[in-house]
């Protein structure tokens, strides 16, 4: 669908007797509305020009973008108010992105009485869904040392093809002859990242050929963002070399990232999709009536436009995910979970087109990528005819790319950045560095477990319209370079273990994006 | 003291000084490191604390402050003398408080233990913001094994000799604040720390502790905030740091405060604040206080609002936890047909153990042996077995229904494999000092003859008479002496004849009298129809029986009968029971029943059982580094793997290089004479001594060491090093060595060399002891040294006969008297063991005859002297002398060799394991002997890491003080018989503090110190039952495994359900759930220079060498166990949920390790 729109803004600007750069198709394809927006950029096209740039665009857009009310946060996420859910969970009522859509009268989900408005069963014929990036039924590894060897080879072609624009890669070997005092550029998976003495940072930068040292002085303003480097990412470095050559002066740093003038692609017509995720049937802690109560909801008029369920995996609470797990179970066997699960579920419309994919809690291999639920577990899981993928997947929804993944990086992630760049609290900052560095489990080693495939799975190879992760059971929703990344909350409430390390879940919230718009709006049902 | 013990010390002291003097001349004449022996002897704590400490005058002051003055008062006296320069020659205030410090730490710690050398690294004065100086002392990790008081009271005296110099107080910053919090939360949470402060209490510490604790960096986390802070070196935890603050001062505040109280100069008036818990909120306390008393499956009172039921402790199954596969359970927690609790002190028993009856240790498969280690559900945590075979064995119903109680281990071997139920698993002989120990309340003890007798003697009998009599046997009378006695003098039945009728419910009870009422009497015999319940019910009694296919013959029934309240005739002489009888216990013991019906008093006969299991085998081996190595001689990588000295001798790497010339690092010594440089101890040019030589690694001056022995470059403001790479040409002194002992390459097979050295100096050790070794088969400790590992186990008294040595013998080494007094004549009379005194067991026997005869040759050829044991059997050991060490210790003491066990264990006297400071739960040491330490010792091997100067002896006791040992040996009773009161207090579960019985430490400090411990129980042998453990007799662990669970079937008091349950869940599940883990996040690791690495490289091959890479966990270790585990979970009936888990992970390893396109699922695949 995409390639078509293309095709028709390329025809289009031809009959108007302009050519057009690659940049600027695909930003007039991701407008709302890309037949306006052609109108308008060629409306405002420089007299003498017979190509329409991306540069121009994006002139044409920001000066439109000054008194346009969608999304006023795309370029600065943490910057607004509405999108930081610092705020104490007591004030969390409905959040959302956008308060022009959020009528106050909006408290749906805490009147199950209002039963006069009815959802009408919708026409799947509009529904279009298209899954990639799945290892279902793909794995090949057989776990030799060879299988490691290619998916780490595979990730750093793919992540330095998204940085070789931007510098100009010399392999570590060359480096390594080169006379020292002159400028150097490579792209490198990070070795080794650690302290020096006099407390500079020391990058160890590794491609196919070897590694290299690259020197962060402390005192540099790119210092700041040695922080937020995890192991085994892809980044590139400039600088310049010692006089002995045996170390690189690093002056810059490069991440794969999202463009900043990357365009969300919507849907063509006014459609929601519900992103939950961590349901935990079959825990002690399940909250079975706030998920009732979304469930009612959806059968409501308001949901109308709700046509689609994602769900970010642990379904169920699972079996020996921890030590002593049986005593906190209310379901001690785990087909008897999924088949509570299924069960839930059916409490759902009928007409919605449900996605999930798994999680840690899930009875699936906990390496990642994980593959979807096998045959037994489908079967029980068989209601609404819901699509089971691998975690993570990309489920392309009516033209909006969402990537899902469970996100057992996040613990990582929040663990090794400091505190102002991820936290618990604010769990999609952690989701923009996933996106910034183009991988959504980069750090090898520690508690994250891989399974060796033939191609790296976890490469965020096509920028998402919206990223979708769970697992940490905090709600969190906001946007990075234009992409929508949300971490749904729970359906559990605060577990013993959570008591004891002070994690206070969102339970019961369902973030409701409009597919037309992207915006979100977290409902609670609690 | 006795003028007899003052002989046995001086004996062995003159052999000492004997073994010291040949010693003393070998070393001044050999290539050794240092021309004198280096292990010297401490004749007390004092002399140890001045050796261990090097310091002079310690050990002079120290006697002279003991006399006076409690030892952490003297710790306290002897820092104002190291702050007024009276003892030690610190010339700067920091040494000062430095040698105050590590004497405190010395002294706190008999001597014995590595902390006050290898705990507390240094000490230095620091700059505070204002400008004064402030101390800091640097811990190191073994700080550990001082323990926390001592840890504690290290910072206190600290203080006090800095308040006496006048430093002023640690004015801690409060980023140093905010790191404290982080890194001992970080330490426990990597490392783990016995009381975990809370983050408060950290920083209250840190901002009020007058000493600046810092440390050596300990393991590879970092802390994440707080780093490269300006005074602390590291971003590493500094576990020392962490362990003095946390189990020291965190958990010892009241210790402390005792201390700081008294003194004037110091005042620690924060440590209340600490106590109270008021830091911060007031909820402090509250947790700490339940984190201390997590266990709360320990006893409880018999409940006192219940009366309807027998006085009971509670069962308790942290002993279960972690339950591994191959290792078995005896008995679920305080189940019948468990391990029943007998109170005694057998003869070899002492502290932290428990005796079995051999009979027993057959029955179970073999599993226990003498010295096996079990996890005891109480009174402590393990226990090291021992034989006793004057308690009662197991009972055990064979294949063809009989129902026998076995009480000999010949019998128990000949229906071993008959054995289809083990209905009950025996006596557990414990004593009482085990429970003062543990400070655990008294359990109801069982009924046994030594209780019964004393209620006999109180009764009107008279027991005299009867114990004269040669008709009557008190301790087993015929049935009919047991009842008349019972019925006319108003005692309780004789325990042979009471049977376990608080374990038959009333109904079986009642079940039971009636098939009494249809039985009869046959041939003598009582005959009862037999059904299920009758059948159940005399098993659950121990009734002895057999059976045929419709009846049940009880030879021994008067008994049984007459309990009942049946005539002899079998009329049955009551009508019902009451309300009571029946509501007793909720109906599930008879013994108000019997009360009720019985025309005599009827006791309890095993109310206590005792759930155990196996812990860790016993063990007697060589000890040997791995791998084993023959001699201290670095020869690189040019001996191949084997590290094989002959073969580096001929190495070439090319056609041009001269076979033999290896480059390694060596030290560089001066000699003494003629100044000629050599890396040898013994100057090849003129035969005398070398000592290194130290050069300035920067500009090359030559250095000389301090009177600290520290060496420095005062132009580059370095250290000095005495260690050059250098060109050794292995084949000339591989030859050299060989021809100077006159030895030739054909009488040994490998002489095996080490890599390089680990030593400060890198001095190696004179070819020649490698290859004598190599030639008797002994191989080296890391400090050169031959040792031998058993398994502690303590014994009080012995018989000549027992350790296959004469009676001849046994007068020679001083023994003259039996335990009653008279002479010894015979080889089977019991003599009281002399401290020092140890067993060997045969392996160490052999060992050590090996070790002896290489010494024997070391001296004559290699020094040029004469032989010093010319020993050709091991009778001729006997006598001898070897040190006893245990590891994380630096005390080595001296033990006589008196005889040997096929038990593979070391037995010795209590006090001589203490004195090493063991007990005997299955902890295990080693032995040397003398002379080989006293010759191939030398520091200067001694690796120069945290740590390296543990495990070796840097100093040795000669004689045991008892008042220096480890006092948990003091608790041991040694009594001949516990009183009637304390048989009586058991019921009342009363604290053991409560019951006076005699302990050791009453006659600590009297002239009786080394005698009169007396036992309850005998032995007829110190190795009795199986020799090993199946354990180690048994292949592989599916093997073992196996063994494990068909035994939790056979055993009556175990479940075996729960059993498989646990393997799995403890060990198969944790063993998948782990390495699957660690498959996914695994290092790599190059298979040609072992280089790792954290991921994969890219490039795919070793950035190092170029070699192959590959996984350091591969597919094989981690499915190993997946089979077993399922076939396991199936065939013992496990829950669902744990066959689902492991399901699920069956299904996780094909998902990881199979390729979806390429399934192979099976041979049908292929037909």
């Amino acid at each position: 669908m995409p390639g078509e729109t293309d095709r028709r803004i390329i025809t289009e600007l031809a009959a108007r007797g302009y050519n057009a750069d690659r940049e600027a198709v695909t930003l007039l394809a991701s407008e709302a509305d890309p037949d306006d927006a052609l109108e308008r950029a060629v409306e405002a096209a420089p007299p003498d020009a017979f190509k329409i740039t991306g540069e121009h665009l994006r002139e044409v857009f920001e000066a439109d973008a000054r008194d346009s009310p969608r999304d006023p946060t795309a370029e600065t996420p943490d910057s607004t108010s509405n999108t930081d859910p610092s705020i104490s969970p007591a004030e969390l009522e409905d959040r959302t992105t956008d308060s022009a859509d959020t009528s106050p009268s909006e408290t749906v989900g805490d009147d199950p009485t209002r039963t006069t408005d009815e959802r009408v069963p919708t026409d799947p014929e509009h529904r279009f869904v298209e899954i990639v990036g799945d290892i279902t039924g793909q794995s090949t590894g057989t776990g030799e040392y060879s299988d490691f060897v290619t998916v780490f080879r595979d990730r750093y072609e793919r992540l330095a093809g998204k940085l070789r624009g931007r510098i100009n890669h010399r392999p570590a070997d060359a480096i390594q002859t080169m006379p020292g005092g002159g400028d150097a550029e490579m792209i490198g998976m990070v070795n080794d990242i650690r302290s020096t003495a006099g407390g500079h940072w020391l990058i160890e930068l590794e491609d196919t050929t070897g590694v290299f040292p690259c020197l962060v002085m402390k005192d540099r303003e790119i210092a700041e963002l040695v922080g937020e480097i995890v192991y085994d990412e892809v980044i590139a470095v400039r600088g310049t070399l010692a006089d002995d050559a045996g170390i690189l002066f690093t002056d810059e740093i490069f991440f794969p990232d999202v463009p900043h003038t990357h365009q969300p692609t919507t849907a063509d017509r006014h459609v929601q999709a519900a992103l939950i995720s961590d349901v935990h049937v079959g825990s002690q802690e399940f909250a079975e009536e706030a998920w009732s109560r979304f469930a009612d909801w959806l059968h409501t008029a308001e949901a109308q436009h709700v046509e689609y369920l994602l769900l970010a995996g642990d379904m169920v609470e699972g079996v020996g995910v921890y030590p002593n797990q049986d005593e906190e179970l209310s379901i001690v066997d785990i087909y008897e979970q999924y088949e509570a699960f299924a069960e839930y579920l059916k409490e759902v419309p009928g007409d919605l087109e449900i996605v999930m994919i798994p999680g840690n809690h899930d009875a699936v291999r906990l390496a990642e990528p994980q593959p979807a639920f096998d045959e037994e577990l489908r079967e029980i899981m068989s209601a609404h005819d819901a699509r089971i993928t691998g975690n993570p997947s990309t489920v392309t929804i009516e033209g909006v790319s969402v990537l899902m993944y469970h996100g057992m990086s996040l613990d990582e992630i929040i663990a090794d950045l400091p505190e102002e760049k991820a936290s618990y609290d604010n769990p999609e900052k952690a989701m923009y560095h996933l996106l910034k560095k183009r991988h959504v489990a980069p750090k090898y080693g520690g508690k994250m477990r891989i399974a060796p495939e033939e191609h790296d799975y976890l490469v965020i190879d096509d920028v998402p319209d919206v990223f979708h992760t769970g697992h940490v059971h905090k709600l969190g929703f906001g946007t990075y370079h234009n992409v929508t990344a949300i971490n749904s909350g729970c359906w559990q409430e605060q577990t013993e273990f959570q008591k004891s390390v002070n994690i206070d879940p969102d339970v019961g919230y369902a973030p409701i994006v409009d597919l037309d718009t992207l915006d979100v709006t977290a409902r609670k049902f609690t | 003291m006795h003028e007899e013990d003052e002989r046995y010390f001086e004996r062995i002291e003159s052999r000492l000084d004997e073994a010291f003097d040949r010693a003393e001349r070998a070393r001044s004449t050999g290539g050794d490191p240092r021309p004198e022996v280096e292990i010297p002897v401490a004749k007390d704590m004092a002399d140890r604390v001045e050796n261990i400490l090097g310091i002079p005058g310690v050990a002079e002051r120290v006697r002279e402050l003991e006399e006076r003055m409690s030892r952490e008062e003297a710790a306290l006296a002897l820092a104002e003398d190291f702050a007024e320069g009276r003892v030690g020659e610190y010339e700067t205030k920091d040494g000062k408080i430095e040698g105050a410090v590590r004497t405190a730490v010395a002294l706190l710690t008999e001597g014995v233990v590595a902390a006050p050398i290898e705990g507390i690294d240094r000490v230095e004065l620091l700059e505070n913001d204002d400008g004064t100086d402030c101390v800091r002392v640097f811990y190191a990790g073994p700080i550990r094994s001082a323990g926390g008081t001592a840890q504690a009271l290290s910072v206190l005296v600290a203080d006090y000799t800095r308040a006496l110099l006048g430093v002023s107080e640690y004015q801690a910053r409060d980023d140093e604040i905010e790191r404290y919090a982080e890194e001992v939360g970080l330490y426990d949470k990597t490392t783990g720390l016995q009381y975990s402060p809370k983050d408060k209490e950290t920083k209250f510490i840190a901002r009020n502790c007058p000493i600046m604790l810092d440390g050596e960096s300990t393991g590879d986390a970092e802390v994440s905030g707080f780093r490269d802070l300006e005074r602390v070196d590291t971003n590493n935890p500094r576990g020392g740091m962490c362990l003095v603050l946390a189990e020291g001062i965190a958990l010892k505040a009241p210790k402390i405060q005792r201390y700081t109280r008294e003194l004037d100069e110091i005042d620690w008036p924060w440590l209340q604040d600490l106590i109270d818990g008021t830091i911060g909120e007031g909820d402090e306390v509250d947790e700490t206080d339940a984190g201390d008393e997590g266990d709360g499956d320990e006893t409880a009172d018999a409940e006192p609002d219940e009366p309807a039921g027998p006085p009971r402790v509670e069962p308790a199954t942290k002993f279960l936890r972690d339950l591994i596969a191959g290792r078995p359970v005896f008995s679920h927690p305080s189940r019948p047909g468990g391990f029943r609790l007998r109170y005694g002190r057998a003869r070899n028993h002492g502290f932290a153990t428990g005796g079995v009856h051999p009979a027993t240790m057959h029955i179970v498969d073999d599993f226990l042996a003498t010295g096996t280690q079990i996890k005891t559900e109480r009174p402590g945590k393990a226990h090291g077995i021992i034989p006793v075979d004057t308690i009662e064995g197991p009972t055990v119903r064979l294949a063809n229904g009989e129902v026998r109680r076995i009480d000999d281990a010949a019998e128990a071997l000949e229906v071993q494999n008959g054995v289809e139920k083990i209905i009950d698993a025996g006596e557990y002989l414990i004593n009482f000092g085990e429970f003062v120990e543990n400070n655990h309340p008294l359990a109801p003890a069982s009924y046994t003859f030594e209780w019964w007798i004393q209620e006999f003697e109180d009764s009107e009998a008279n027991v005299q008479a009867l114990a004269d009599s040669p008709r009557v046997d008190l301790e087993s009378p015929t049935v009919e002496e047991a009842l008349d006695w019972a019925v006319e003098y108003n005692a309780p039945l004789h325990p042979n004849y009471t049977h376990l009728w608080h374990d038959l419910s009333t109904t079986e009870f009642e079940a039971l009298a009636e098939a009494v009422d249809e039985g009869t009497v046959k041939a003598g015999e009582l005959e009862l129809t037999r059904t299920q319940v009758v059948r159940e019910a005399l098993e659950t009694l121990l009734v002895e029986h057999r059976q045929t296919a419709e009846t049940l013959s009880i030879p021994e029934w008067r008994a049984l009968v007459a309990t009942m309240g049946f005539s002899e005739e079998l009329t049955r002489e009551w009508a019902s029971l009451s309300e009571e009888a029946h509501a007793w216990d909720g109906g599930n013991n008879a013994m108000r029943a019997v009360a009720e019906v019985a025309p005599f008093t009827v006791r309890e006969r095993a109310p206590t059982r005792i759930g155990n299991r196996m812990g860790r085998p016993e063990k007697s081996e060589k000890r040997e580094l791995s791998p084993a190595v023959h001699t201290l001689f670095p020869i690189g990588e040019a001996g191949g793997s084997q590290r094989d000295v002959a073969k580096a001798a001929r190495y070439a790497p090319g056609m041009r290089d001269t076979p033999g010339e290896v480059e390694v690092s060596v030290g560089r010594r001066e000699c003494e004479a003629c100044g000629s440089h050599t890396f040898r101890g013994d100057c090849p040019d003129c035969g005398a001594n070398t000592f290194p030589h130290y050069e300035c690694p920067d500009c090359g001056t030559e250095l000389e060491p301090d009177e600290a022995g520290r060496v420095e470059c005062a132009r580059c403001e370095i250290e000095g090093t005495s260690v050059d790479r250098q060109v050794l040409d292995l084949d000339e002194i591989y030859h050299d060595a060989l021809s100077a002992i006159d030895e030739r390459e054909g009488s040994f097979e490998t002489l095996k060399g080490v890599k390089g050295l680990t030593s400060s100096h890198k001095t190696p050790e004179p070819m020649e002891k490698g290859i004598l070794r190599a030639k008797h088969g002994v191989s080296a400790f890391k400090d050169g040294t031959v040792r031998y590992d058993m398994t502690d186990l303590p014994v009080t008294s012995v018989r000549p006969e027992e350790l296959d040595v004469s009676v001849e013998e046994f007068r020679r080494l001083g023994y003259h008297e039996d335990i009653e007094g008279t002479p010894l004549e015979h080889a089977d009379q019991l003599v009281e063991l002399k401290v020092q005194d140890i067993v060997l067991s045969d392996g160490a026997a052999e060992h050590l005859l090996k070790t002896a005869d290489f010494v024997d040759e070391l001296l004559e050829d290699y020094y040029g002297l004469d032989p010093f044991y010319d020993v050709s059997e091991r009778e001729e050991l006997v006598g001898e002398l070897v040190f006893g060490m245990a590891p994380h210790t630096s005390a080595a003491v001296v033990g006589r060799v008196v005889g040997f066990t096929s038990a593979a264990v070391g037995y010795a006297h209590p006090y001589f394991h203490a004195s090493k400071r063991r007990n005997c739960d299955g902890d295990e040491d080693c032995v040397m002997l003398l002379m080989d330490g006293l010759l191939n010792f030398s520091k200067e091997y001694l690796p120069d890491k945290r740590g390296g100067q543990m495990d070796a002896p840097l100093v040795m006791s000669s004689r045991i003080d008892p008042a220096e040992i480890d006092d948990e040996a003091h608790n041991m009773d040694v009594v001949e018989r516990y009183p009637l009161e304390f048989y009586e207090a058991t019921l009342e579960l009363a604290d053991p503090g409560e019951v006076d019985i005699r302990l050791a430490e009453e006659s600590v400090g009297t002239a009786d110190q080394y005698r009169g411990f007396a036992h309850t129980h005998d032995t007829s042998n110190i190795a009795l039952g199986p020799d090993l453990s199946a354990y180690k007799t048994l292949g592989s662990m599916m093997e073992k495994m196996d063994a494990q669970l068909e035994l939790a079937r056979k055993l009556r008091a175990v479940d075996e359900t729960d059993v498989a349950e646990r393997v799995i869940e403890y060990h198969f599940l944790p063993d998948l759930i782990g390495n699957l883990r660690a498959f996914s996040s695994q290092e790599t690791r190059c298979l040609s220079c072992g280089k790792k690495y954290r991921r994969m490289p890219l490039s795919g091959e070793c950035r190092d060498c170029g070699g192959t890479v590959n996984l350091t966990v591969h597919e094989g270790s981690v499915s190993k166990y997946m089979d077993t585990a399922t076939r396991v979970a199936e065939e013992y009936g496990c829950r669902e949920y744990t066959k689902q888990r492991l399901k699920i992970l069956d299904r996780s390893l094909e998902s990881v390790f199979e390729n979806d396109k390429n399934k192979q699922s099976g041979i049908a695949d292929f037909m």
